[in-house]
């Protein structure tokens, strides 16, 4: 039995429409001037930040292909 | 399905009055420090971000609750963990837009951020929407306490002879009054150190109940093998079943309820105004998604996964006809022995205890500043004195909790008959957050957005919802991505799509049409019956919302209704409102953060890195309005006359629980003292011959 509609697909969805969400967010604070990468601490933010989304991916991404095994 | 009660021993009874006793007197404690309201509701603006993250632990799984994902995780596996591990996407939003506008422009709540940002009405309607939301989560709350307890509880008691029953209802008004007494005298500080407590116990409670679990279970890799594939993924199917989809809970939860939890959560957004600073909110935040979420995923989840696995293998120990709302209870008592399950019940409880003492404390907040407040200027009976008026508030405050605690338990009344808590707590969450979403996101983030584009998104977006919700299989099916309709409970989930989009769809079209908007009302403003075009257009407005409300005519009519609702609000407002884009956007939108911070100073920022500083200090007679550092000291922390100066007790364990925001005065020749007055020593809760730290914030 296929159980792409229970693992990638959803997975894709999540990080393909999240991840649209959480870029534009990164755009609208830079254009905003509320990030200022060019000040250090809001460039460690900056990382941070992208870790986040990465962080999640792997989780998200390990598990699924834990449950397959 | 099989239901449970008189569940645990005498020996587990004993443990969780214990365990009670000593939470009570722990948050008793610190409630000693509460002063004034600022400290009932804000906790003084001191918090380090270990406290705070550890604090928002109790708020956040008591809120998520055990129950409801138990009952998920037994009924569809580890991917009930998915909502505790969706919130980072609009994490960039909430650190660097919505936490320094809120910490800066110095609002204490939600609502005062509509005034300051589009007009009173606007923060009128959101006073209204907001207070639906927080009583509402208050209710869903005491509905999983009383879900919770139930199978502890025999079916009735023999009180002085008469039988007894016990209801949920009945269990749920118990519950409120015991919560009620504790946060009415204790505040802020008391629920952020009885949170701090139970955050630790319930991560410890959870993992040694998934430890039991295991080990019950033979170990690991005989837990994975027994739960079926599909009970293993990390997210559920796409689109099905219609009770528990990937797609719909992402809407739901992922955008709806995530924006909903960072931006319009008064209870954690209070949480974040108790850190002594912006960037100490942000690592709470950080630390909190990060690495907090997947471990309580974990924690609220594991107790169904364990049962669902011991159904596979020993269905006649857990049935897989069990109650998914009693699964917790059930494993919990089948895992651990006497006394242990009390402590994990004791945990879980007061976890949940926590969650509806955070939002009453919260919506007392508003009560307060938003209904209290303005109507005593609008009365001019406001108490002359800060001091007075500060205690009278805070009495009110406390009746408040009372008045709330009430609704709350009134307001479960709407969600009982939902099949499961987490069902509920969805269709809550899809129906009610949609509107303030759009009006806070859009506030902070879009310039243009004005106070015709949120009052019609209150009231036309609010209309376009109400049809939603009756017409279901005609408005909400084009976004349901292949979703089943459940006639009982359709589209619980998904509708938080269409919500949203109607919403945003009105505010987007209000704001692309001002200019339209402005010429009618220059026509109007020419009239000479300017006044009654006026009133007529309000007259008109409130008949026809009511008729929406009401259900007076078909799909059709109801929808021509909503686009003249959409239509007429905007030039209502816009002929009666003052509105100034320009001073009412600034230090209120991602765009003008820097002007709030300069507001919030008082004067031009100092963003040089200085070095902290350790100071013994002594009493002096003097200004309280500023601290003054001796000159070495303040060439050390880079600082100036007038700068913001944070001060604590230099023990870090504390968490910054004696301390003092203030700014720098005149400096002095004593190097490694810091002089201060009496009141600060006060405020400060500073202890005799303890070395503080200080360090300048801008």
């Amino acid at each position: 039995m296929s159980l792409f509609t229970h693992s990638w697909l959803p997975y894709i969805y999540l990080y393909g429409v999240g991840g649209l969400f959480f870029f534009l967010g990164i755009i609208i604070i830079r254009r905003a001037g509320a990030l200022k990468p060019h000040l250090k601490r809001h460039r460690r933010w900056m990382w941070i930040l992208y870790f986040g989304l990465g962080w999640y991916m792997a989780i998200h991404a390990g598990l699924i292909f834990l449950a397959f095994k | 399905m099989d239901t449970f009660h008189s569940i645990g021993t005498s020996t587990d009874w004993v443990v969780m009055l214990f365990y009670f006793i000593g939470v009570m007197l722990f948050g008793s404690y610190f409630g000693r420090y509460t002063k004034s309201t600022t400290d009932f509701f804000f906790g003084g603006r001191r918090f380090s971000w270990w406290l705070i993250t550890m604090s928002i632990v109790a708020t956040g799984v008591g809120s998520h609750s055990f129950v409801k994902y138990s009952a998920k995780g037994f009924e569809h596996g580890i991917s009930s963990s998915m909502t505790y591990m969706n919130d980072w996407f609009f994490v960039p939003f909430f650190m660097f837009g919505w936490l320094p506008i809120i910490v800066y422009s110095k609002v204490q709540s939600i609502p005062e951020y509509f005034e300051k940002r589009f007009s009173p009405s606007a923060r009128f309607l959101a006073t209204v929407l907001l207070m639906f939301y927080m009583i509402g989560y208050i209710g869903i709350g005491f509905l999983t306490l009383g879900k919770a307890v139930i199978p502890l509880l025999p079916q009735a008691f023999t009180f002085f002879g008469a039988q007894v029953d016990v209801t949920l209802m009945r269990a749920i008004i118990v519950i409120a009054v015991i919560t009620g007494i504790y946060i009415t005298f204790g505040g802020q500080t008391a629920v952020i150190f009885t949170d701090l407590l139970q955050g630790f116990i319930l991560l410890f409670a959870g993992l040694m109940l998934f430890f039991l679990g295991i080990s019950y279970l033979g170990g690991f890799e005989n837990f994975w093998s027994y739960l079926p594939t599909e009970w293993r993924l990390p997210l559920a199917d796409f689109n099905k079943p219609p009770d528990f989809n990937f797609v719909g809970i992402f809407w739901q939860d992922a955008v709806a309820g995530s924006i909903g939890f960072l931006f319009m959560n008064q209870g954690l957004i209070m949480r974040f105004m108790a850190c002594k600073s912006v960037d100490e909110g942000r690592k709470a935040a950080a630390v909190n998604i990060l690495f907090v979420l997947p471990i309580s995923a974990v924690v609220v989840g594991n107790a169904g996964w364990i049962g669902k696995a011991i159904s596979v293998v020993s269905p006649d120990i857990v049935s897989p006809n069990t109650s998914p709302d009693q699964i917790f209870v059930v494993v919990a008592n089948i895992v651990s022995s006497p006394g242990v399950f009390g402590f994990i019940m004791a945990a879980l409880t007061a976890a949940l205890m926590s969650t509806v003492d955070t939002l009453i404390n919260a919506t007392a907040a508003i009560f307060v500043n938003d209904i209290y407040r303005p109507i005593k200027r609008l009365l001019h009976t406001v108490i002359p004195g800060k001091k007075a008026r500060d205690k009278r508030e805070l009495v009110i405050a406390r009746y408040a909790s009372i008045g709330v605690t009430i609704l709350g338990v009134i307001a479960v009344l709407a969600f009982k008959n939902f099949p499961t808590v987490y069902e509920a707590h969805g269709y809550f969450h899809s129906t009610l957050t949609p509107p303030l979403v759009v009006a806070i996101f859009l506030g902070v983030f879009w310039k243009r957005f004005t106070p015709a584009a949120v009052i019609t998104t209150f009231l036309g977006g609010v209309a376009l919802m109400i049809l939603g919700a009756r017409y279901p299989a005609v408005l909400i099916a084009p976004f349901d991505h292949g979703i089943a309709m459940n006639p009982v409970h359709p589209y619980s989930y998904i509708r938080a799509l269409y919500n949203l989009v109607v919403c945003s769809g009105v505010a987007a079209l209000v704001v692309w049409t001002t200019p339209w908007q402005q010429s009618i009302v220059g026509w109007i403003r020419q009239q000479e019956s300017k006044k009654q075009i006026v009133v007529i257009i309000a007259v008109v407005v409130s008949i026809l919302f009511l008729m929406v409300i009401f259900n007076t005519g078909g799909l059709a009519l109801l929808f021509l209704l909503t686009i003249v609702i959409i239509i007429l609000v905007p030039i209502f407002v816009t002929y009666t409102t003052d509105y100034d884009e320009e001073k009412q956007t600034k230090g209120l939108t991602a765009a003008t953060i820097d002007f709030a911070r300069e507001g919030f100073k008082g004067g031009t920022p100092n963003d040089k890195q200085g070095e902290k500083v350790l100071v013994h200090w002594k009493l002096v007679d003097g200004d309280d309005s500023v601290i003054r550092f001796s000159k070495d000291d303040m060439r050390r922390m880079k600082a100036e006359v007038g700068d913001l100066v944070y001060l604590c007790d230099k023990r870090k364990w504390l968490g910054g629980l004696k301390s003092i925001h203030s700014q720098f005065g005149e400096p002095h020749d004593e190097p490694g003292i810091v002089y201060l007055t009496a009141e600060q020593e006060e405020v400060g809760l500073f202890s005799k011959k303890r070395i503080l730290e200080a360090e300048k914030e801008m």
